[in-house]
């Protein structure tokens, strides 16, 4: 899985690519927007990684740029700034996440790893979350190659929490997912079918309950 | 208590008291001056009559050969005089000596001036009477002719004149102070809706006001403001951007030392120094925690907040993104977090919100024991809408509840390494927005249970 991180600080670059590296990822490092597009014409990669202050055009031009050449690498914003201007406009110019510095280096590790994951979903219709591997087109559920027999429901629950692995899912997102037009399916419900996942999974993946919220679907390597 | 306006006075009380006590002065004058233009003519044309009567009786009066003086006066006569309608009408006729020759005895006579008639004002048989005299001469001296009438007609006329001319001056008074208060009223309207437009704004509001509807007499005044406006608005986005880029040059290098020391704190040439690293990384951990509550307190400041900033923030959306944020951390210590929520809206800053209840959560996270409890709340009452942290940890004692919003401020003996900034910054956005914010024990008397309570709701 190859990065791009685009960080004009020295420190802060040096940090996130020693970092990563060391979460088993392949990382570049550019320093300005030009060298960033340059990069990204010549070589492919998994995921951007881009501070909004950058000298000369900033981050967020950047991606407005990436996204109108039609590029879909996911993108996760760096800044140092807080207030909601940035942020908003971060996510409207198409970013996919976003971290405020100062962070900490597994939380930026795992936001990568995430990122990635769901962009190679969307392209092989496969997904893997530590020993949990799901085929999307084959809508199968595999631990450690065995597969797991889940029902029409059991399945379009976990397909919901796997797509967004290591966040949390509303209650009402997965009522969505799993209600058909003319069904009422109650809260209760959607609990009884996650301690049934729960079950199924065994020690392969983890359903946190999120009190009054939702549930969390996590790596246990997390 | 005086306020200000007791001292400058209102100018609609001015200018309806410099107008409307002249004008009643005036038209109370002129009701007076009427009065007595129109009355006093009345009892001189009752006279006259009086004097023509006396005339027409002097006619009677005929000196025969002898110089003999007779008033003859038929019966027809007689009664034609003393036929009207309201007085009774006496009168006197005497000759040269002073002798009776017709009419009333005793009838009172004005006093003599032989060359114009004489009026007395007396009483006869009781009632108060009006006395013409005239003196005729004849060829036997000169006769006296008294005619008297009783005053009823003169009252009856005095009267009808009173009400009448006092009535319509009257009504006009009314009429005038009324058109004078309704004038002052409306000429003054558009410094009411100016002060309207003011009053409406909310006290973050620097947009300038409009001078459309403005008269040209505060004209220079509202410009004035306006142009305060505009420089305090400067001043305010000046601040915001200074902070904006403080913020930059803070955390840049603060992240950069924080990862560095995290990597080097898993370095294995760096092993033999490993405590010294940790303490370095969890002190930089510190600072950048400070720099940010700073920043945060800063930009909390009334002075450098922007009205533009204000929009509908989706509480339930805060909370459940304040929760999911925090919800690893709270994993990793073994704290049960959730959430109560409702769907409600305020009109606040999105990114202030989030900051205080990332403070509050983030206090509830910090003191509350392993196997505690912490609950995130925002609902709705009849007041207004709130955002609640409610936990089991240890509480704040009652007598510390006011001193825990100071700057810099920690209870005795707490454990954390917080700075002492965070309810301070929660206190100061949610004074920004007119909230309140409550400090009280949770369920059951434990804990602490946060309530930042808004005065308001959207939707």
């Amino acid at each position: 899985m190859r990065i791009l991180v685009v960080e004009d600080d020295a420190l802060v670059a040096d940090a996130i690519c020693r970092g990563l590296g060391r979460s088993g990822f392949a990382v570049d490092h550019v320093g300005s927007a030009e060298h960033a597009e340059a990069a990204l014409e010549l070589e492919h990669f998994d995921l951007a990684i881009i501070d909004i202050g950058l000298p000369g055009a900033d981050g967020l031009a950047l991606v407005r740029r990436l996204r109108a050449a039609g590029r879909a690498l996911p993108v996760l914003i760096l800044t140092a700034r807080d207030g909601l201007a940035d942020r908003v406009d971060a996510l409207d110019l198409g970013a996919d996440d976003y971290l405020v510095k100062p962070f900490e280096l597994p939380e930026l590790a795992a936001r990568s790893r995430a990122l990635i994951r769901r962009m190679r979903s969307v392209a092989s219709a496969r997904l893997a979350i530590g020993e949990l591997a799901l085929d999307l087109a084959a809508r199968s559920a595999h631990v450690g190659g065995d597969p797991l027999e889940l029902t029409r429901r059991e399945w379009s629950i976990l397909e919901c929490l796997a797509l967004q692995a290591g966040r949390v899912v509303a209650k009402d997102r997965l009522l969505q997912a799993i209600a058909g037009w003319d069904e009422e399916i109650s809260h209760n419900a959607i609990e009884v079918y996650v301690s049934r996942l729960r079950a199924k999974l065994g020690a392969a993946a983890a359903i946190h309950t999120v009190r009054g919220i939702g549930y969390r679907l996590d790596d246990v390597a997390h | 208590m005086t306020s200000p306006t007791d001292h400058a006075g209102s100018v609609q009380r001015r200018l309806l008291g410099l107008l409307l006590i002249p004008l009643a002065l005036l038209l109370a004058g002129g009701i007076l001056l009427d009065y007595t233009i129109v009355i006093r003519p009345i009892p001189a044309a009752y006279d006259q009559a009086l004097v023509n009567a006396a005339l027409g009786i002097a006619a009677h009066v005929e000196v025969d050969a002898n110089g003999h003086v007779t008033a003859d006066l038929s019966q027809q006569a007689d009664t034609l005089l003393r036929s009207d309608r309201y007085d009774a009408v006496y009168y006197l006729v005497s000759g040269p000596d002073g002798g009776y020759l017709a009419g009333d005895r005793d009838l009172p006579v004005a006093p003599g001036d032989p060359r114009k008639p004489t009026y007395r004002d007396t009483e006869f048989r009781g009632d108060p009477i009006r006395v013409a005299s005239d003196r005729v001469p004849t060829a036997a001296g000169v006769v006296t002719v008294s005619v008297a009438e009783t005053l009823h007609k003169r009252e009856r006329a005095r009267r009808r004149v009173l009400v009448s001319l006092v009535g319509t001056d009257l009504l006009q008074l009314g009429a005038t102070l009324l058109l004078a208060w309704i004038g002052v009223r409306y000429g003054l309207r558009p410094l009411r809706a100016l002060r309207d437009q003011i009053a409406a704004r909310s006290a973050r509001d620097l947009a300038p006001l409009d001078l459309a509807p403005v008269p040209g007499e505060v004209r220079p005044l509202v410009r004035a403001l306006n142009r305060l406006l505009a420089t305090v608005r400067e001043a305010a986005e000046a601040q915001q951007r200074f902070l904006a880029d403080a913020a930059h040059q803070l955390r840049t290098p603060l992240g950069g030392i924080q990862a560095q020391l995290e990597l080097l704190a898993h370095d294995p040439g760096a092993a033999p120094l490993r405590d010294r690293v940790r303490a370095l990384h969890e002190g930089s951990r510190r600072a950048a925690h400070t720099a940010n509550q700073l920043l945060a307190l800063a930009r909390a400041e009334p002075s450098a907040v922007v009205a533009g900033d204000i929009r509908p923030v989706d509480l339930k959306a805060l909370v459940t993104d304040a929760v999911a944020t925090q919800f690893d951390r709270a994993l990793a210590a073994h704290q049960d977090l959730g959430a109560e929520t409702e769907p409600v809206h305020v009109a606040a800053s999105d990114w202030l919100l989030r900051e205080l209840l990332a403070n509050l959560l983030d206090n509830a996270l910090a003191y509350t024991q392993a196997g505690g409890h912490v609950t995130v709340r925002c609902g709705a009452d009849g007041a207004g809408a709130f955002l609640e942290v409610e936990d089991n940890g240890p509480g704040i004692p009652p007598a510390l509840r006011g001193r825990v919003r100071e700057r810099f401020y920690r209870l005795p003996g707490s454990r954390g390494n917080g700075c002492g900034l965070g309810l301070a910054i929660v206190d100061g956005i949610a004074r920004l927005y007119g909230a309140e914010l409550g400090i009280d024990e949770g369920a059951d008397g434990r804990g602490t249970r946060v309530r930042v309570r808004f005065a308001h709701r959207l939707a």
